[in-house]
């Protein structure tokens, strides 16, 4: 008995003496945004994915805040984080954000970066990044409100519809942004008509069709490898 | 019972093993003895085992008590900065003492300061440490030192070379330190490591400053569960935190990116509105975590001589208005690109409108989508939510220099005159967990804060945030008139190493003998320093 004490007595005078804990996440970084009110429904979604995925934002200052449940509205060019504290769903302020990532349902990771877009319409925008280097391919996921028929396979329907309207482009710090489309076509105008050729070879002996965004990326990533000279 | 004594004594050793200080802080200061009104120039060398971050010095008295402290920016495990003596310190000696808040060890260095206006004591004696042991550095003999004469004049240019072998570069880790001091003779204070009670564990980390408190029920005294303690650092830009208390009371919060005094505002309320609450900050920084023992000792007759002749210097200086140091400016914080509660829907500068003597007559002529009035003496503020195409119910989050203002009082007399801006914000902010209807920040001329009340559950601070960085003030031009009185000729605390250094100093009118010290800090963790003296009549 008298040695459970001693050793009780010793241990307690040992924690006596522990350093104070802090709560976890005392410290994190707080994002700020305004309320989440949806739009008014129409035919299609404003989102392409629906779901909250999860998710990470770099803030401007370089700082990541993890695990959160994000949703990118792509007709608002929005990030939306959901705040399981407060139930709410919250518009993330652009102007905080550099970037944020998305892990689809498929397990995907999604990067999108704020770009200041200096084309039409000229503003920050969340560019997904497709492939990344000295030239970056990047696709803005718009998605447009346009108006459309009324009277669809269901009968009377709403005369609104969201549509994607995606656009791709290379981009450069110094140079900014070039549009193209994600066809062979527009792939090899960024080429010399010397290159192109071997460009075509190339994508030939890789059984690359460039017919879509995924062999758009697959293609330009293996010419980028090949150090081709670009038209930029 | 053997068995169980030897486990037991197993115990014991094994929890006293933690005791041991194996590495500690190198703590160095430009002289031993002071006189009130001076600064303690340090330089701090920091264990490999130490997380980057902020280094604690502090004063304290012989009673462990803090007098003075200073949180010095951590740059490649060194740190380098200064602790002002206040003019008020009674004579008697001090420690210096270096950690940082998750350390389990700290450097200890005793000084003696003598008062400016009362000098030594009449009786000649003094308490001073017995008993502690003694860190004695080693000294290197392949640092040379080229073109250092016996004795110099006063006022003379000297130039220094510093030649290093590539043996002793390879082995140095960091930066160098040199100074050039005044010697006092005769008088060895030490310098020793104590065991330290770390603050904070070290998953906190240990970078910018974290301020604790707990929050109680006025009523009861217990720590109060999910109050809310909002922290301001009110500025034209103002820095916002809050949090939530646990069961236990507690809050924290990290400062990081201050420097030199800032002005910091706590408030803590119950989100119920059903308890007073009573707001306090924790102590722990301000006392030492050991004492050693102490002994009376008598002022040695030469050194009373050396402390009147560096009281009597110390005054000159301070009629001259010269001083010791001068800071470098630094990049303040920044509260990023926008305000806390987010990008304003409005500004408004009442200054370039037609005078207007309240905030009444401010919110109905300027400020669109801002309902003040006062109905049966009760005052409502309220702002439209264009979300919504409607006026929130709720009272929006006011703002008056950036500090949460909770009655609407305090705006209710502030007119054209005393408003340099306003800001609103029209619609439903969020600040992590915080929500606000509506945000409305008002910038007064007069950055004061004195219609804050400070109360149980409100608390209005100047802290001492990170100290800026200082360089010492040395002449520039020998042929000035008034009397150099500097006892420290040359503070170059970061010093890269090369293996030929070239040092330039200018003697000062103060005779004497002086001390060339390069110290550093080797890669296997111990100090080393070489030294040179000379006379300056």
């Amino acid at each position: 008995m008298l040695f459970v004490v001693a050793l009780l007595g010793i241990l307690a005078a040992n924690k006596l003496e522990a350093q104070e804990e802090v709560p976890k996440n005392w410290n994190a970084e707080k994002i700020r945004g305004n309320r989440f009110l949806p739009d008014a429904t129409y035919l299609g979604t404003p989102f392409i994915f629906e779901n909250f995925l999860n998710g990470k934002i770099e803030l401007e200052d370089g700082t990541m805040i993890e695990n959160l449940r994000l949703k990118y509205n792509n007709y608002r060019d929005e990030l939306i984080c959901y705040n399981s504290a407060i139930s709410t769903q919250i518009v993330v302020d652009k102007i905080s954000v550099n970037s944020f990532t998305l892990t689809d349902e498929k397990g995907i990771f999604h990067l999108f970066r704020k770009l200041y877009y200096t084309g039409l319409m000229p503003g920050d925008r969340y560019f997904e990044i497709l492939s990344e280097g000295d030239i970056s391919l990047l696709v803005y996921r718009k998605i447009l409100l346009l108006s459309c028929p009324v009277y669809g396979e269901m009968g009377k329907e709403k005369n609104m519809s969201y549509q994607e309207a995606f656009s791709y482009y290379f981009y450069q710090v110094k140079k900014g942004f070039e549009l193209v489309k994600p066809e062979k076509k527009s792939l090899l105008s960024k080429f010399d008509a010397s290159n192109q050729k071997s460009v075509k070879k190339l994508l030939q002996q890789n059984k690359i069709s460039v017919n879509d965004e995924t062999g758009f990326v697959k293609g330009w990533n293996l010419i980028k490898s090949s150090g081709v000279a670009v038209n930029f | 019972m053997k068995r169980r004594l030897f486990t037991l004594l197993i115990l014991l050793v094994g929890l006293s093993c933690k005791c041991q200080v194996k590495e500690g802080f190198g703590l160095f200061t430009d002289h031993d003895l002071y006189t009130s009104g001076e600064n303690i120039l340090l330089k701090v060398f920091v264990p490999s085992n130490e997380l980057p971050g902020i280094v604690n010095v502090g004063l304290f008295n012989l009673k462990g008590m803090q007098v003075s402290a200073a949180f010095l920016e951590m740059t490649d495990r060194q740190a380098n900065g200064y602790i002002h003596l206040s003019d008020t310190l009674s004579s008697g000696c001090y420690f210096v003492r270096t950690t940082t808040r998750t350390s389990a060890t700290q450097t200890v260095k005793e000084v003696y300061i003598a008062n400016r206006f009362s000098g030594l004591s009449e009786s000649g004696i003094f308490l001073r440490p017995t008993g502690v042991v003694p860190i004695f550095d080693v000294p290197i003999q392949t640092l040379q030192v080229e073109g250092i004469e016996k004795s110099y004049k006063r006022r003379e240019n000297v130039h220094v070379t510093l030649r290093f072998s590539s043996e002793l570069l390879s082995q140095t880790d960091g930066n160098l330190h040199v100074s050039i001091t005044r010697l006092t003779p005769g008088f060895n204070f030490s310098t020793f490591y104590t065991h330290a009670k770390p603050e904070f564990s070290r998953t906190v980390g240990n970078e910018g400053m974290i301020i604790s408190g707990t929050v109680t029920d006025a009523g009861t005294a217990k720590p109060f569960n999910n109050a809310i303690v909002f922290l301001t650092v009110p500025d034209s830009s103002p820095r916002f935190q809050y949090f939530n208390t646990a069961e236990n009371g507690r809050f924290y919060f990290q400062l990081k990116n201050y420097f030199g005094e800032i002005p910091v505002v706590l408030q803590c309320f119950d989100p119920e509105r059903k308890h007073e609450l009573k707001i306090r900050l924790s102590n722990t920084e301000n006392l030492l975590a050991s004492l050693p023992d102490f002994e009376t000792i008598v002022f040695p007759p030469e050194l009373r001589e050396i402390v009147a002749k560096n009281v009597e210097a110390h005054n000159f200086s301070r009629i001259f208005s010269q001083l010791q140091l001068k800071e470098k400016p630094v990049a303040e914080a920044k509260a990023g690109k926008y305000p806390f509660y987010g990008v304003p829907t409005r500004v408004v500068y009442p200054k370039q409108f037609i005078d207007l003597v309240n905030f009444d007559e401010i919110s109905r002529e300027l400020l669109q989508g801002v309902r003040f009035r006062e109905n049966n003496h009760v005052l409502t503020l309220q702002l439209f939510n264009f979300q919504r195409n409607k006026f929130f119910d709720e009272q929006p989050l006011i703002l008056l220099n950036g500090i949460p203002v909770e009655d609407i009082q305090a705006i209710r007399n502030l007119g054209t005159k005393e408003i340099d801006r306003i800001e609103v914000c029209l619609s439903e902010r969020f600040y992590g967990n915080l929500q606000f209807p509506g945000v409305i920040a008002i910038y007064t001329t007069k950055s004061d804060y004195s219609w804050l009340n400070e109360s149980d559950s409100v608390l209005k601070l100047r802290l001492n945030a990170i100290e800026p960085p200082s360089i010492l003030n040395s002449p520039t031009d020998n042929n000035f008139k008034e009397p150099d009185l500097r006892r420290v000729l040359l503070w170059l605390p970061s010093l890269k190493p090369e293996p030929n250094m070239n040092i330039e100093f200018q003697t000062s009118d103060v005779r004497g003998r002086y001390k060339l010290e390069i110290r550093g800090m080797g890669r296997d963790g111990k100090f080393f320093y070489k030294e040179n003296f000379f006379e300056v009549n």
